[in-house]
């Protein structure tokens, strides 16, 4: 960081105006009338005010180092007698939440929230687990499975094996976490994640997202630092996840935040389908959805026009603390 | 002839000797720190780190909040993120974004903050503390201006130099006061001073504990107490050997009295001044009111001991007020622009210590000169009257 003047901060306020995610709330004099005609990675040039989205936006991490957990693979037709096998290792590591802030996680494969778990409905899901963490860990999935299935009782010391298996049902939007206590540090610290059971009748096509929405406490007093959806804070802001408006945009949406009650998902500028659970056919017209703790759901969008489009939690306190990010929709 | 040389060389060797210790002692360090870690190692871990950061001031400027802080612990900090609100916000570093021990750096947030109302900042290391400084109402830093310099300047004046100069007003009525009368208000000036020192050390220990711990400690305190009042034990054998006899009385002791409570005044105007600066003191009209009259029994401090022996020219009385009273000023400027509590500290403890020593000398001079002495009903009577008068007239400034 470069020796800061005064005469340097008139200089570079476009840059600086440039770093925040909600500079238009900050300075409104200056907020732009087309938000659409922003040219995402040209920040500078646009007075500073748009770059609550784009390159300048202070969120860690570079361009794809999150599909893995936004981009679920393809659901695959049901298929009688298929066995659907995953691989889980627990390990603690310190990964990097916001940007330069780093927390000491306890991650399912290294990643918070952990890999995308897919299976259709019958399928056999056979996920092994090891544990090569520090602490006692077991993968409690929601869903119908026997009770020795659970991850509740057979916990897992550290060094320690364990394979589940169960017949995947029922359909809908699932997860999983780790049932070690003391429960709340287990899961704040980072070891849950998405668990999709697509149905036998396969749902029309739609371009997939997953998001779970979350917070990092990461000073231990028992509050949140920083929320995020899939680990990073202004992630989507700074890389806003590009659509198209020509097919659905489907979200596998779920709420794992510790502490808070709730969390909830806004979208600006449209409207779409939630299904809650996404277990039937009956929806909610809405823009808004709110989740408590372990709730989750299935959203359908369906835009109407092409730009840059926000969502994030309509908690200010949350959207602010990172969890708001953009669809860049196109043709 | 021989023995004594002998002697000479055997205190000169056995001086020598008084270097081995700090020899060994150098060895043992060098020592210790080539073996590395090898005693925690034995013990256990070393706790981590609190990577807290010190914030050592907040200034609101319009569209501008500037936060100054300071790494207080042995390891590195780094500023990572920076909250108003409990929101993120964009910021600028005046100083390194990594901050060794002690050193400090300047966050600037551009930020349209309400005027008037409470506001909390938080700075958030790398690795993920969040320290959190709350603001009671965000009110505009007043700059250094001709007006903001004169206004401080008014403030030290008003609360300082004002009130210990109608104190010594009462100078003609004492001097036509009977000797035990004399002697109660002498008293009376100890009280008032005892007072005073208490506060003033009650002010320095509270301070301390604000400072971080690698700066601060009530060590810190007490050297300040002892070097001032060792300092106006120095001056006042001085100025009593001067005067003949034993221990400082008269004008000698009045300089005293005045020295005492322009250390007090320093630091009463550096706290006033500090508080304003930062929004969390407003300065009423009775504040300052209240002031003047606490303050006015410190110039009836000085006039007791003038009144007994010859005159003194008016000059001098002038000067007396300035010692007392105009340390106010300089105060107020220095907690208005700089705001440290590091120099509360300094100036509160060495505050305390010279207004005990001159507690001490009044002592004396009351044994010495009081009809009954110490333990008279008039002195007594007036030492408690002394204390009970600043208790009572320092509830107006609470």
């Amino acid at each position: 960081m470069p020796k800061f003047t005064r005469k340097g901060l008139i200089a570079g306020a476009a840059a600086g105006a440039a770093a925040a995610p909600f500079a238009r709330l900050a300075w409104p004099d200056t907020a732009s009338a087309d938000p659409s005609a922003t040219h995402l990675g040209h920040a500078h040039s646009a007075a500073g005010h748009a770059a609550m989205v784009g390159p300048d936006v202070p969120a860690p991490g570079g361009p794809n180092d999150l599909d893995d957990l936004l981009l679920p693979t393809p659901a695959l037709p049901y298929e009688p007698g298929r066995v659907r096998e995953y691989d889980l290792f627990a390990t603690d590591k310190t990964i990097e939440v916001a940007q330069g802030v780093e927390f000491d996680a306890w991650t399912y494969n290294g990643t918070v929230p952990g890999p995308i778990i897919r299976a259709t409905e019958g399928d056999l899901l056979r996920v092994n687990f090891t544990n090569g963490g520090s602490h006692p860990h077991t993968i409690h999935f929601h869903g119908i499975h026997p009770a020795n299935m659970d991850g509740v009782f057979e916990v897992v010391e550290p060094g320690g094996e364990f394979t589940y298996e169960f017949a995947a049902r029922p359909a809908g939007m699932q997860l999983y976490h780790c049932h070690a206590t003391p429960l709340k540090k287990h899961i704040h610290k980072g070891l849950y994640g998405a668990f999709i059971i697509d149905p036998k009748k396969p749902r029309r096509p739609a371009q997939e997202l997953v998001m779970v929405m979350n917070g990092f406490d990461t000073d231990g007093d028992g509050e949140n630092n920083f929320y995020t959806v899939n680990g990073k804070a202004f992630y989507y802001a700074k890389y806003p996840i590009r659509v198209s408006r020509s097919k659905t945009v489907r979200i596998y949406l779920a709420n794992l935040t510790e502490f808070d009650l709730v969390n909830s998902f806004h979208l600006h500028g449209d409207f779409f389908r939630y299904y809650p659970t996404g277990t039937g056919d009956q929806f909610e017209y809405t823009d808004t959805v709110v989740q408590a703790q372990g709730q989750r759901g299935i959203i359908e969008i369906d835009f109407a026009n092409n730009g840059l489009f926000m969502f994030h939690a309509h908690q200010s306190e949350f959207a602010e603390l990172g969890w708001m990010g953009f669809f860049q929709v196109t043709d | 002839m021989s023995e004594s040389v002998a002697a000479v060389r055997a205190g000169r060797s056995w001086r020598l000797w008084a270097f081995v210790p700090l020899i060994l002692l150098t060895a043992v360090v060098a020592l210790f720190t080539a073996g590395g870690s090898s005693i925690t190692g034995l013990l256990g871990e070393n706790p981590p780190s609190l990577d807290e950061f010190d914030v050592r001031r907040v200034e609101f400027h319009p569209g501008e909040i500037r936060i100054r802080v300071t790494n207080p612990q042995r390891d590195d900090l780094t500023i990572a993120s920076v909250t108003v609100d409990d929101a993120i916000v964009p910021f600028e570093l005046d100083g390194p974004r990594t901050l060794g021990r002690l050193r400090s750096s300047e966050i600037v947030v551009r930020y349209d903050w309400v005027n008037g109302e409470p506001i909390a900042v938080g700075v958030t290391s790398s690795t993920g503390i969040q320290t959190t400084e709350e603001i009671a109402a965000a009110t505009e830093t007043p700059e250094a201006s001709a007006k903001s310099v004169f206004g401080y300047g008014l403030i030290g004046f008003l609360v300082g130099v004002v009130p210990v100069a109608l104190g010594l007003l009462w100078l003609p009525s004492l001097r036509r006061a009977a000797p035990e009368w004399l002697a109660a208000f002498m008293a009376l000036t100890a009280g008032l001073l005892a007072f005073l020192a208490v506060e003033a050390l009650s002010e320095a220990l509270s301070l301390q504990a604000r400072l971080p711990s690698a700066l601060g400690g009530a060590g810190l305190v007490l050297l300040g107490v002892a070097f001032s009042y060792l300092f106006l034990t120095a001056v006042s054998s001085r100025l009593g050997g001067r005067e003949g006899g034993g221990g400082a009385g008269g004008l000698a002791l009045a300089t005293l009295v005045a020295i005492g409570i322009g250390l007090h005044n320093m630091g009463e105007g550096l706290a006033i001044g500090s508080s304003f600066a930062l929004g969390e003191l407003a300065l009423g009209t009775f504040f300052i009111v209240g002031f003047m009259i606490h303050n006015v029994t410190e110039g009836l401090g000085i006039a007791a001991p003038l009144s007994e022996g010859r005159s003194v020219r008016w000059q001098r009385l002038v000067l007396l007020v300035a010692v007392a009273g105009g340390p106010a000023i300089l105060g107020a400027w220095l907690g208005g622009f700089l705001t440290s509590d590091l120099l509360g500290v300094v100036f509160f403890a060495a505050a305390a210590g010279a207004a005990f020593e001159v507690v001490v000398e009044v002592a004396r001079y009351v044994a010495r000169k009081a009809p009954g002495g110490l333990s008279s009903p008039h002195v007594l009577g007036g030492f408690l009257a002394g204390v009970a008068v600043m208790y009572v007239t320092g509830l107006l400034v609470g």
